[in-house]
């Protein structure tokens, strides 16, 4: 680990360490509160430390526009307690260990809300990041509704720390809901598929639609009270259990604790996939783990394909290969603690991975940030065959 | 600012510039579809007009070729939140396209033969029997066999195909000139008998003259040969239309009628708008605009009319199409359905793409016969998906092109023929 | 380049049928929705295919030849405008609804579908596609996916960057790619998101995979008169801060009303200052419950009459007269600019205020259409050409969308940015904004070929620093004429 720290408290001081290091440290880390320090790759050693948590606060609540300005280095958690009757419909599960905001954005975290809210690509309005030389870009700005200029937020969206420091972010807001309940309708993943389905074609709108195979489909309902009752009602048709508080409370803390491990040599992955195939995908790497002698656990957003799979024990590469083969390039490692160092962390690239490493050139040209994440599609080897972009 | 244009009434300036190029028009017109060209919708061929008549561009063939296209059918008149009179804007640029460009000696040629043709029932018959000879002599068989149509011109073989199936009978039959009522007569109705209507569909006029009489009508039927000019106009023969509206002005008040009605959608709207072409001419604007004032559509007047003569069940799943100048023209769409839903058990579908015109407009089938045969097979298609036992469509163009691309399994009806169906209480096919 | 070996080399790739090379037919496509720009392009063509597109760019981009690429024309910022020697790619000819999956509730279409034209398509399967710009009917898809096109009904449901899986793309070297995935979730950065609103600078869509919704099982939709514009934007206040998040606020005043009523006769009051629409979408009860809310706090801010519609026809018309708003007003002005700003939601009355004294000042009228629910205005500047008034309006048009700016808001919340906007966007961002947006734009296209001039400022149109109202230089240069 570099030795030399760098904890700016605003966006000024953050400049300043990036303008005026570019000699002297010419390799970054950007570390926020470190919950997801090994996600989506093995970072080289660099000549510091950008860490974030210093940029804490927020800058700028507006209640009635339902919109937050806080600094990138803010915990979600303290965003959260600041706001009153309102929230930040996101609900990745480190958060509660006190991921920062501008984390969760760098990782495209998420949680099960992303069912009905999405992720923070959908609720980050505006963002000022700061690139290798010092230079300070804002894109957005505080209102909801803005098309002027490119969406940087979006760019930085899954980065890695690869293009730049996030600084700062605002944020739309939603408002509390008044009641929440969650139904649970056990089963396999299949009947989950078909049920949540039905669900969402008969207008339910459930706030989260998870199945795991403890639960079962787990059905938040969110609105008003009887709104909600009588949804839940039509859920509990169809062979549902509304849960009393604990039970809701224990069945997400469930789902948290799949992407969210406490056991040490977990490795965590993340994949999407069609919603229909989730359940074909589930069964393949659930196989994958029984001959590799490895246990897993899972939940699968049943209405928007993205699922979340831990592995305990056994052979971890096995059913991360199988993971790639079936999912490619939308397989994203959380954590890989049960990995060997030098297993591949990534499948597949994207078709446009060469646009990834144009973005890269562009607004990193030096190469100071986060070295070894994205990798290889950012600094390719040889042996990654590469699908991209072939002229038609 | 001079201007392209001739001083006849050229495109008027406040006209023009209600358009502001929102583009509302394009997902209507039936050249667009087709051809996705800026210059084949409303709003490229208004835009031109503009540039014309600012003088930027010329009146020549590249510009008049983007007229000709257009089948006015009128869809993005009723489309248009603006309220742009693309009508008529058309009306008046196709008369300066007919006066200052030149067209090809082959064009020329065409549009001489259908002029020659159509609007002359007794040529038309005399024609009509040469096809029907040549349908029912294998002559057609045999040339279709031998693979000769596909080297006939796409307008010639346009011409082949529309032929519909007649009967000598039919070809023949004579509309009486006066049918009386059952009862007391409520209206004193004139039909318009049509010149291409009264060759091909003696049948639809047949079937009108039943059914008003029923709903005590006294129907006269003038006998003068007379087009009203409708296809003259719509292709922008301005003065031939204008002499053909005043003799059928003139044929129709010798009989003193309260209502004169059409069963051609085309006609109808043409009868309508005598008012406003001849608006310029002191001697007869009152006259047209009086007359104008008292022309229906047969299905308009039904549905005015309280229902007197019982309707008997028809059983059938009816695809409406709307004929463009029925419901854009005439902005007549409500009452051919009304009327048709007043027949216990005929079922009504909509069908997509309804705004879509199919390809005949007037005589544009044949002289736009590429684009014509697109859209003709596009609605054929929408109208199948419905799975009608029967189409209808109430204009004597839409019959023909309709019939020439739909399942030949499905009948194709004016919609007074189920009227008279009904009343009469026998299969209406 | 030699505009008849370009025009030769295009028919060659593409055939001659989709290549327009006439002097008439090129003149058609010199604007798009935004009039008051006119560059007449080079040559126009109109591809059938993913590999027609990319076919056209190629030739483009092995002669340095600049262009743009043009869904239905309807873009109210100029962002479809040529470029003088450039090529027109029209998306007119790629119209096919290529698959439906109502299982996952998606559908892969081309770029020229029109946006209403995807909810019919799917609409047999209870599923519609939720963005709904008020050109919907003719405005297409390609153009959603460039514009990131919202509605009004991205108060509840967002724009169409929450509304799009995949897309098919040509970049400006003429390679073709994929971005997004089957999935949310993705590796690497986010680029369908960055790609979604860049207003055709970094390449053509060709392909888009758009996500659909189940149609709302119930909906709601009141119109409220009230006697001033404040007091319906206080009631809109009060609704959100109730924790109500409608699927759709939007407001009219009397100028917009008198356009509307008298181009399609949508039952509003003729004589109210102000008329505020509020649909509530969702499962029955949720709406129910909430709809009554919604109705009391109309009463509560001092509502003169609340409409409901009692029926989905009865709803249509509602909204028929909403959207047709733009162009209505063509009815009551000889000409008009749409603006297009953004402002927050608690400065709406603040706004509205300032936009009458500047429309005073001018001795012009404005009309208000706005989307109150995300403070997005659509000021109508009422003027007549014939009467000498274009350069006040344009003035005052200017003047509104920095006004919103000033107020904590944005340039533009849907129209886009286009030509029209682009000299203005230093207002907004400071140069070090505009730089690093720059760097993305120059990684999809480092040769500027793709829709050049628009978007961002250029010193070649703007000048070093624009200063407002200044003509544009390529007017003065006589490149471009205004109407």
């Amino acid at each position: 680990m570099p030795t030399t720290r760098f904890t700016p408290s605003d966006v000024d001081e953050l400049r300043a360490v990036l303008a005026d290091t570019t000699a002297s440290h010419p390799r970054l880390l950007v570390e926020g509160a470190g919950t997801a320090a090994t996600t989506g790759g093995r970072p080289d050693p660099a000549d510091a430390v950008v860490d974030t948590t210093g940029l804490s606060g927020v800058l700028r609540y507006n209640p009635a526009d339902m919109t937050v300005a806080v600094r990138a280095g803010t915990p979600l958690t303290q965003v959260q307690a600041e706001l009153a009757g309102q929230r930040v419909a996101f609900d990745p599960a480190r958060g509660r260990r006190g991921a920062t905001v501008g984390g969760l954005l760098a990782t495209a975290d998420g949680g099960p809300a992303r069912q009905q809210f999405g992720v923070l690509r959908d609720l980050v309005i505006g963002a000022t990041v700061v690139l290798a030389d010092g230079t300070v870009a804002h894109s957005g700005g505080h209102v909801i509704k803005n098309v002027a200029g490119y969406d940087l937020a979006k760019l930085f969206h899954g980065s890695l720390g690869t293009l730049g420091v996030v600084a700062e972010v605002v944020l739309r807001l939603h408002p509390l809901p008044r009641h929440v309940v969650t139904v649970a309708v056990p089963g396999p993943a299949e009947e989950a598929t078909r049920t949540g389905t039905d669900l969402l074609g008969r207008g339910i709108e459930p706030a989260a639609l998870e199945w795991t195979p403890d639960s079962g489909l787990l059905v938040r309902l969110e609105g008003t009270e009887e709104g909600v009752l009588a949804r839940a009602g039509a859920v509990e048709a169809v062979g549902g259990t509304i849960l009393s508080d604990d039970a809701q409370a224990a069945a997400w803390a469930g789902v948290d604790a799949v992407a969210d491990p406490a056991a040490p040599g977990t490795t965590v992955l993340r994949a999407g996939t069609l919603p229909s195939d989730g359940p074909g995908f589930v069964a393949t790497l659930a196989a994958a783990a029984a001959r590799a002698g490895a246990d897993l656990a899972v939940s699968s957003g049943v209405g928007t394909g993205v699922h979340t799979v831990a592995l305990t024990g056994g052979d971890h590469a096995a059913v991360l290969a199988a993971a790639h083969a079936a999912a490619g390039p939308a397989v994203t490692v959380l954590r890989h603690d049960g990995l060997d160092p030098d297993a591949p962390l990534w499948g597949p690239p994207p078709a446009a991975v060469a646009l990834l490493r144009a973005v890269k050139q562009r607004f990193d040209p030096t190469g100071r940030f986060g070295a070894g994440r994205l990798s290889p599609w950012l600094a390719p080897v040889r042996d990654v065959p590469a699908t991209e972009g072939v002229p038609a | 600012m001079s201007t392209s244009f001739d001083a006849r009434r050229p495109p008027q300036r406040e006209v023009l510039d209600d358009c502001v190029h929102c583009g509302f028009c394009l997902p209507t017109c039936p050249t667009y579809a087709v051809t996705g060209t800026e210059t084949e919708s409303p709003r490229g061929r208004i835009y031109l007009m503009d540039l014309a008549a600012q003088g930027t561009i010329g009146v020549d063939e590249a510009f008049g070729e983007h007229i000709d296209s257009c089948l006015g059918c009128l869809a993005c008149v009723t489309a248009c939140p603006s309220g742009v009179q693309y009508d008529r804007l058309i009306e008046s640029v196709r008369p300066q396209v007919e006066r200052n460009v030149t067209r090809s000696r082959a064009d020329r040629l065409f549009r001489g033969l259908v002029f020659a043709l159509f609007p002359y029932p007794n040529r038309l018959r005399v024609a009509a029997l040469g096809g029907l000879v040549y349908q029912r002599s294998g002559l057609r068989a045999l040339v279709r066999r031998l693979g000769l149509l596909d080297r006939l011109p796409a307008r010639l073989r346009a011409l082949e195909s529309l032929l519909p199936p007649v009967t000598v009978r039919a070809l023949l039959a004579r509309t009486p000139e006066r049918t009386r009522p059952p009862g007391a007569a409520r209206l004193r109705v004139g039909l318009l008998a049509g010149c291409a209507q009264r060759v091909f569909f003696g049948d639809v006029n047949a079937a009108t003259v039943r059914v008003l009489a029923a709903e005590g009508c006294d129907v006269l039927v003038p006998r003068d040969v007379q087009c009203c000019g409708a296809l003259s106009v719509h292709a922008g023969r301005e003065d031939e239309g204008l002499a053909r509206a005043r003799a059928t002005i003139e044929m129709f008040e010798r009989y003193r009628l309260d209502v004169v009605v059409a069963n051609v959608a085309g006609c109808g709207s043409t009868l309508k708008e005598y008012g406003a072409l001849l608006a310029d001419d002191p001697a007869w604007a009152e006259r047209a605009a009086a007359f104008s004032a008292t022309v229906r559509d047969v299905t308009e007047l039904l549905a005015e009319l309280t229902p007197q003569a019982p309707r008997h069940p028809v059983a059938a799943r009816v695809a409406y199409h709307d004929a463009c100048h029925l419901a854009n023209a005439q902005r007549v769409r409500e009452q051919p359905r009304a009327v048709l839903r007043a027949i216990p058990g005929l079922q009504l579908q909509d069908v997509a793409e309804a705004e879509l015109c199919c390809g005949s407009a007037g005589i544009y089938n044949l002289v736009q016969p590429v684009t014509a045969e697109e859209l003709g097979q596009r609605k054929a298609a929408n109208l199948e998906a419905v799975a009608p036992d029967v189409v209808v469509t109430a204009n004597a163009g839409c019959l023909l092109q309709i019939r020439r691309f739909l399942d030949a399994g499905i009948p194709v009806l004016h919609p007074v023929q189920l009227v008279d169906a009904s009343i009469r209480g026998c299969d209406p096919v | 380049m030699d505009r008849v070996a370009l025009q030769a080399e295009l028919v060659a790739a593409l055939g001659a049928d989709a290549v327009l090379t006439d002097p008439v037919s090129l003149r058609a496509y010199e604007c798009d929705g935004l009039t008051g720009y006119r560059v007449v392009p080079a040559c126009v063509v109109l591809p059938r295919d993913t590999a027609q597109v990319a076919a056209a760019v190629r030739v483009c981009a092995r002669n340095g030849v600049p262009f743009v690429a043009r869904g239905a024309g309807t873009g109210l910022s100029g962002g479809a405008l040529p470029v003088a020697d450039g090529v027109v790619i029209s998306l007119q000819r790629l119209r096919a609804v290529v698959s439906v999956d109502p299982v996952n509730r998606r559908a892969v279409v081309e770029p020229g579908v029109t946006n209403l034209d995807i909810s019919r398509a799917v609409a047999a399967h209870g599923l519609y596609f939720a963005p709904d710009p008020s050109s919907q009917q003719v405005c297409t898809i390609g153009g959603n996916v460039a514009e990131n096109s919202g509605g009004a009904h991205c108060l509840k449901y967002g724009f169409t960057v929450h509304h799009i899986h995949e897309i098919e793309v040509v970049l400006p070297d003429g390679t073709v790619t994929t971005l997004g995935g089957p999935a949310p979730h993705q590796g690497g950065y986010d680029l369908l998101g960055a790609f979604i609103g860049s207003e055709g600078t970094l390449g053509i869509v060709t392909r888009i995979t758009v996500k659909l919704l189940p149609r709302p099982a119930a909906v709601q939709t009141l119109v409220a008169d009230f006697p001033s514009v404040e007091q319906a934007g206080d009631t809109v206040t009060a609704i959100v801060a109730a924790g109500i998040v409608p699927a759709a606020v939007e407001m009219m005043d009397a100028l917009a009303i008198e356009a509307v009523e008298a181009a399609v006769s949508a039952g509003y009051s003729r004589d109210t200052a102000a008329a505020l629409i509020v649909e509530l979408d969702g499962p029955p009860a949720e709406v129910t419950a909430q709809f009554a809310e919604v109705e009391r706090l109309c009463h509560e801010h001092g509502t003169t009459k609340v409409h409901v519609a009692p029926t989905p026809e009865a709803r249509a018309a509602v909204w028929k007269g909403r959207k047709a708003a733009f162009a209505a007003v063509g009815r009551i002005s000889p000409n008009y600019f749409v603006q297009d700003g953004v402002v927050p939601r608690t400065r709406l009355a603040e706004a509205l205020t300032r936009i009458g004294e500047l429309a005073d000042e001018a001795g012009l009228r404005v009309a208000n259409v706005f989307h109150a629910g995300d403070g997005n205005l659509h000021p109508l500047v009422l003027y007549s050409e014939a009467r000498g008034e274009h350069e006040r309006a344009e003035h005052l048009s200017s003047s509104i969308a920095e006004l919103c700016v000033d107020l904590g808001g944005s340039l533009s919340g849907e129209h886009g940015i286009g030509t029209d906007k682009a000299c203005s966007m230093p207002r907004q961002y400071d140069d070090a904004d505009l730089a690093t947006m720059t760097l993305l734009r120059r990684a999809f296209d480092p040769d500027d070929v793709c829709n050049p001039g628009k978007l961002l400022p250029t010193p070649r149109l703007c000048g070093e620093r624009p200063g407002p109202h200044r003509p544009h230089p390529l007017e003065a240069a006589g490149l471009i004429e205004r109407i």
